[in-house]
């Protein structure tokens, strides 16, 4: 019969589900992961919640680094940032392969689970990289660029330290209004991850905003740098989908 | 035109922007550079596009021109002297302005600043290089800046802008000496290849570590030491405003990488913004289809290992309508195929048709730890629409294929486009019979053109 660990669905709770399962001695073939929650339960399995602990998330990643180096490790991470539901498994799958080919795995795409986290990271990696292009920012009157994002998978973690350098002498904060977290960056510091449940600080921050002056002149410009005789929405489409737009300035409409 | 003393911030980004978006340069790649504290900037090896405009061209630099106002009166330019447009001319001020605002809320990846002449190609160029010099110096501007030298302008001048640029361009124009006299009758082939030669050597001086040093006058280019043209240069070619066919151009531009190590080399299909007797008339509107094999060539030239002559040739001296430059030349070429995906070196995987510089990586790297198959292939990114006529896999096909031109070919366009192939390359690939079907076939409809131009072949 299959054993079913359930566990958080974060990084350190998949990595303390993978210890479970492995640990449990019953065998990879008759364990699976699972994220907590999902709803739907399977009748002929045994449940078993992954208890979280710091030390076997740790023990995980020290295991992973050792054997498979610091290249799927970062893999990993980026995989346990997917939405996808069956990631938790799927990163198990993964690093039973990892942990006994070693660094050499991330190549070895003709088998099926390395090949399905490298899906994975590939999404995660291309959102991020999108996000990292497409995300506004709106100035306060206090100074602080906010910018929202309502990315599919959980990528605001990887677009911090790009802004973090790029935009290191100002306050910014990058807002995800799907998971209502968001990273924070403080002028010439560092920059943290938060959970922000309650919404209603961005209406506070918002009615200060902003010099519309400089979204006036940006959707000046998008407008006329196009030309006219080449107008192509479809391509224009598949290299920025629609639903990237409601939070870009250029395709808001304007004060009138 | 009266020039408006009052013109507003929002007019002149109209105004100016409209006169710039005929140049297609707007990259930000080739140079990696960490952010400075308490500076605003860094910039990314492989580019960001910040935006999409509504004809599909990516808006990754702010691309303005200083001014619109000219000198010149080349046949093909909006901002011709003889033309009735209105004129505007920025300040320094504003123009570090909007870049400063722009990049902070992270509309754009840097500013790419071009200019008409104004009075003369030295005092034009002083303008930019004082616009620059305050961007980086007082603005503490570290993002990414692409700028045009003029041609003409003393070389001092564009030695020290190079010093604030990361990619600096001279605009080529007309691939051949003819064609630039009789459209561009003011300006000189030599005048615009001196200030390119003058960049290539800075360069290849920089990777000595020759960069001249200008760090005790006031006036330096910048107060650290900072590389000459860091991300290269580039320039542009029209395509069809002349007669040059592709041939002409991918020589011109293969010349341009090999003796300028020039980055890029940019294709502009010519819109006809000007009505005069000596442009083309372009009823389907600009060669987009054109311009889009020329980019697809551009990129063989320089990832794929393949040289102008490979591709074309003086008997075929332009690209075919239906087919990518690739198959084209694997059509040509069967004799090579099909390659074993276990065996062949990256360079021959390269020249596979649906296999692309990732999907080559791929396959290298995988094959190491195990055998792969048609599947496992498809996973990597390639192509196999376009590919299975091409290879095996542990010595097998994929399907039964005929290795014959016409049998491919048709793989290749699918039954519905090869009759469109039969009308236009008649005779190319099989000769003519008594009971060729050639007659019968429908002539292509406006559909098969559209699709054709949009590249979904």
């Amino acid at each position: 019969m299959m054993t079913i660990f359930t566990c958080a669905d974060s990084f350190e709770g998949i990595l303390c589900g993978v210890y479970d399962a492995w640990m449990s001695g019953l065998g990879h073939e008759n364990v699976c992961l699972e994220l907590a929650d999902t709803g739907n339960l399977r009748l002929f399995a045994e449940y078993r919640q992954a208890e979280e602990d710091p030390k076997k998330a740790a023990k995980v990643t020290g295991a992973i680094r050792k054997k498979a180096g610091q290249e799927v490790y970062e893999r990993v991470y980026r995989a346990s940032l997917s939405c996808e539901e069956q990631k938790a498994d799927r990163i198990y799958r993964f690093l039973v392969c990892a942990l006994r080919i070693g660094p050499e795995v991330v190549n070895m795409l003709q088998l099926p689970a390395v090949y399905e986290l490298f899906r994975m990271n590939r999404f995660v990696a291309n959102e991020a990289l999108h996000m990292i292009e497409f995300v506004r920012f709106s100035r306060t009157d206090g100074g602080i660029l906010f910018g929202t994002v309502e990315p599919r998978n959980d990528v605001i973690t990887l677009m911090a330290p790009h802004f973090a350098d790029r935009l290191n002498a100002e306050n910014w904060i990058i807002y995800d209004e799907r998971r209502r977290s968001a990273v924070i960056h403080r002028a010439m510091g560092e920059w943290i991850a938060a959970e922000l449940p309650d919404d209603s600080f961005r209406e506070k921050l918002m009615e200060s905003s902003d010099q519309k002056e400089f979204e006036d002149l940006w959707r000046t410009y998008h407008k006329h740098i196009a030309i006219a005789e080449r107008t192509n929405p479809r391509c224009q489409m598949s290299h920025l989908p629609l639903r990237f737009r409601p939070h870009m300035t250029e395709f808001q409409e304007g004060r009138a | 035109m009266f020039i408006q003393q009052t013109m507003d911030l929002q007019e002149k980004l109209a105004i100016l922007a409209d006169a710039a978006k005929y140049d297609v340069a707007c990259t930000s790649s080739g140079v990696e550079r960490k952010g400075r504290p308490g500076q605003l900037g860094s910039a990314v090896y492989a580019g960001l596009c910040h935006s999409f405009a509504a004809d599909g061209r990516c808006i990754s630099l702010l691309k303005i021109l200083y001014t619109n106002q000219c000198v010149y009166d080349c046949k093909y330019c909006i901002n011709r002297r003889s033309n009735d447009v209105p004129r505007a001319a920025f300040t320094p001020e504003e123009v570090c302005r909007l870049t400063m605002e722009f990049y902070r809320r992270n509309y754009i990846e840097g500013l790419f600043l071009s200019s008409g002449v104004l009075e003369s190609p030295d005092h034009t160029m002083d303008l930019l290089y004082q616009t620059l010099w305050k961007l980086r110096n007082e603005c503490g501007f570290n993002g990414y800046i692409h700028l045009k030298a003029i041609p003409g302008a003393d070389p001092a001048l564009i030695e020290r802008a190079g010093l604030l640029a990361d990619r600096m361009s001279v605009n080529l124009e007309l691939p051949t000496a003819e064609g630039l006299k009789k459209l561009a009758p003011s300006k000189d082939r030599n005048r615009i290849l001196n200030p390119m030669r003058q960049i290539q050597r800075g360069i290849a001086a920089q990777r000595q570590g020759l960069v001249p040093y200008y760090g005790e006058e006031r006036n330096a280019p910048c107060r650290w030491a900072r590389q000459f043209v860091p991300a290269g240069q580039s320039t542009q070619l029209i395509v069809g405003a002349t007669p040059e066919n592709d041939y002409q151009m991918l020589t011109v531009a293969e010349a341009l990488y090999k003796n300028y190590d020039l980055k890029r080399v940019f294709y502009s299909a010519f819109v006809r913004v000007n009505d005069d007797s000596l442009l083309p008339a372009l009823p389907g509107g600009p060669p987009l289809l054109r311009e889009h094999r020329l980019y697809q060539a551009d990129w063989l030239l320089r990832f794929y290992g393949f040289s102008a002559g490979e591709l074309l040739s003086e008997t075929q001296p332009n690209f075919n309508v239906l087919l990518d430059p690739k198959c084209d030349w694997a059509l040509r070429h069967l004799e090579l195929f099909p390659v074993e995906v276990m065996t062949a070196d990256y360079y021959t995987l390269l020249r596979v048709p649906g296999i692309g510089v990732r999907s080559a990586k791929r396959i290298a790297a995988a094959r190491r730890s195990g055998r792969l198959d048609f599947p496992d292939l498809k996973k990597m990114g390639v192509v196999l629409k376009r590919a299975f006529c091409f290879l095996t896999c542990g010595g097998r096909m994929m399907y039964p294929v005929r290795m014959n031109r016409d049998f491919i070919t048709a793989q290749l366009l699918g039954e519905e486009k090869r009759r469109a192939w039969d009308i236009g390359q008649k005779d190319s690939y099989r000769q003519m019979s008594m009971f060729d079907d050639g007659f019968l076939n429908p002539a292509p409809e406006p559909e098969d053109r559209y699709s054709a131009a949009l590249g979904q072949l």
